[in-house]
């Protein structure tokens, strides 16, 4: 089988690269790149010659990104970062996503304090995009747990919609020129009106190319008083949102992912609420494949009880393959694979550090 | 054995400051570990820095000028907050040390 799937691994302690033939049955890891420093971004962009980046979250020397133009196997920081403009007063905390844009060399990068800069060079410059980064709510939105960040870029056509933790969902019509709060429906549970215009605590939005306009979105739920908040979906390209938790055993979660071949399949990681920890104990994905309408438990092979860990944000993907596997990183430092679209899981690597990010190719 | 310190243009110590690199820092000054040039202040040092070797400066102080959390400036050997912070002044041969702090997890 001529096809090789890569894992961008995201560590507290730097990236790691998986390779595997398409057969998945064993994958070896190198790294780590950018040793010792926090990877919360990851992006393989297949388009053309495949190239890998990363974010270098370094606490000491500030951010940086790392690229590769040889499937992972050496990495070179980009010829500059993500930089706030001197006079605006803010200074770059973190970077949390990194998207594939038009052009070939065309990167989106979304950052902490939330902000959004573009690259037309593959990485070596950087712009910042003015329509949501000094978007008149930008300097009232309040940071969550990890930080004021804006974690998703989502692009549709014209569209781009964007995940900010807590700003909440963001929509441009006009090719993130300029951008409005899109959240009818999505709750913000810890506010005393929860259904305003901004501010809610978004996770993550997911979405698929065969479904113009279906975006799924798990946002910040575990409010006894405000049921069913949690995991979302639009028909209406983000304008309105409406609940598709029940069935699961929270609705408190961080990821959700679409199957690459199936919009109506989706996967969430419900956590309990207080300690963002597997309910239980007992760690499940959980997969819908009528487009939230009901769910099943996806846990064999998974451990049955004693399991504390959390999955984050961006810490669960698919590869594209004609039979796709899940793959997701623990806070605890493993990383899961889930054969037959999660059907059946196997640790492929139980030390690694703390996982932040996980992004599956197809090359 | 002391390794051989490079720097990135001639030293007149005599009439400049020496600014000592740390080696996680070195590649953003073409290797050099230590660099020496006129500055009458430890912010006009960072100014100098900054046109000289933008990356580096970028490593020391994050976009609005302040020097970064985890980094620490000393001045021949007190820290820039036991003088006066950047607007300690500086006198030729005078020694400049980057730092990073014992902070992480």
């Amino acid at each position: 089988m001529a096809n090789r799937v890569i894992l961008c691994i995201g560590t507290k302690k730097g990236l790691f690269v998986a390779e595997s033939p398409g057969t998945r049955r064993r994958f070896a890891l190198r790294g780590p790149f950018g040793a010792g420093v926090a990877v919360y971004a990851a992006l393989a962009d297949t388009r053309g010659t495949p190239r890998l980046y990363a974010s270098s979250c370094n606490a000491f020397f500030g951010m940086k990104i790392l690229r590769s133009t040889d499937l992972g196997k050496t990495f070179k920081e980009t010829k500059s970062a993500p930089a706030f403009p001197k006079e605006d007063g803010r200074a770059l905390a973190n970077i949390w996503s990194l998207e594939a844009g038009d052009n070939r060399k065309e990167l989106w990068c979304g950052v902490e304090p939330a902000a959004l800069f573009k690259s037309g060079d593959g990485g070596d410059s950087w712009e910042l995009v003015p329509g949501i980064s000094n978007h008149e709510h930008a300097r009232k939105w309040q940071p969550g747990n990890g930080g004021l960040c804006l974690h998703t870029v989502l692009r549709d056509g014209n569209r781009v919609h964007l995940g900010i933790s807590t700003g909440g969902h963001y929509l441009s019509e006009d090719g993130g020129r300029t951008f409005a709060p899109a959240n009818r429906g999505v709750g913000a549970g810890f506010l005393p009106d929860p259904f305003i215009e901004f501010g809610q605590c978004v996770h993550k939005i997911a979405g698929h190319p065969d479904a113009p306009g279906r975006f799924y979105m798990q946002n910040h739920g575990g409010f006894p008083e405000h049921p069913g908040v949690g995991v979302l979906r639009s028909d209406d390209h983000g304008h309105t949102w409406r609940s598709i938790s029940k069935g699961l055993p929270s609705d408190f979660g961080f990821p959700i992912v679409v199957h690459p071949h199936d919009a109506d399949t989706l996967y969430v990681v419900p956590l309990e609420p207080a300690t963002r920890t597997c309910p239980g104990g007992t760690p499940a994905v959980w997969r819908s494949e009528n487009g939230g309408g009901s769910w099943k438990k996806l846990a064999l092979g998974l451990p049955r009880k004693e399991s504390y860990f959390t999955v984050l944000r961006d810490a669960l993907d698919l590869d594209h393959l004609q039979s796709p596997a899940l793959y997701f990183g623990t806070t605890t430092g493993q990383l899961w694979i889930g054969r037959d679209g999660g059907e059946k899981w196997e640790c492929l690597f139980d030390a690694l550090p703390p996982i932040h990010c996980v992004k599956a190719a197809v090359v | 054995m002391t390794p051989r310190l490079t720097t990135a243009e001639p030293v007149d110590r005599t009439t400049t400051i020496t600014v000592h690199v740390p080696a996680p820092l070195r590649t953003y000054c073409a290797g050099a570990s230590e660099l020496a040039f006129p500055a009458t202040g430890l912010r006009a040092l960072l100014e100098e820095l900054e046109r000289r070797h933008p990356a580096l400066h970028r490593s020391i102080c994050d976009e609005t000028g302040t020097v970064r959390r985890h980094v620490n400036l000393f001045v021949n050997t007190s820290h820039m907050r036991d003088r006066n912070g950047l607007d300690t002044p500086l006198a030729p041969g005078d020694v400049v040390t980057i730092m990073t702090a014992v902070s992480g997890g």
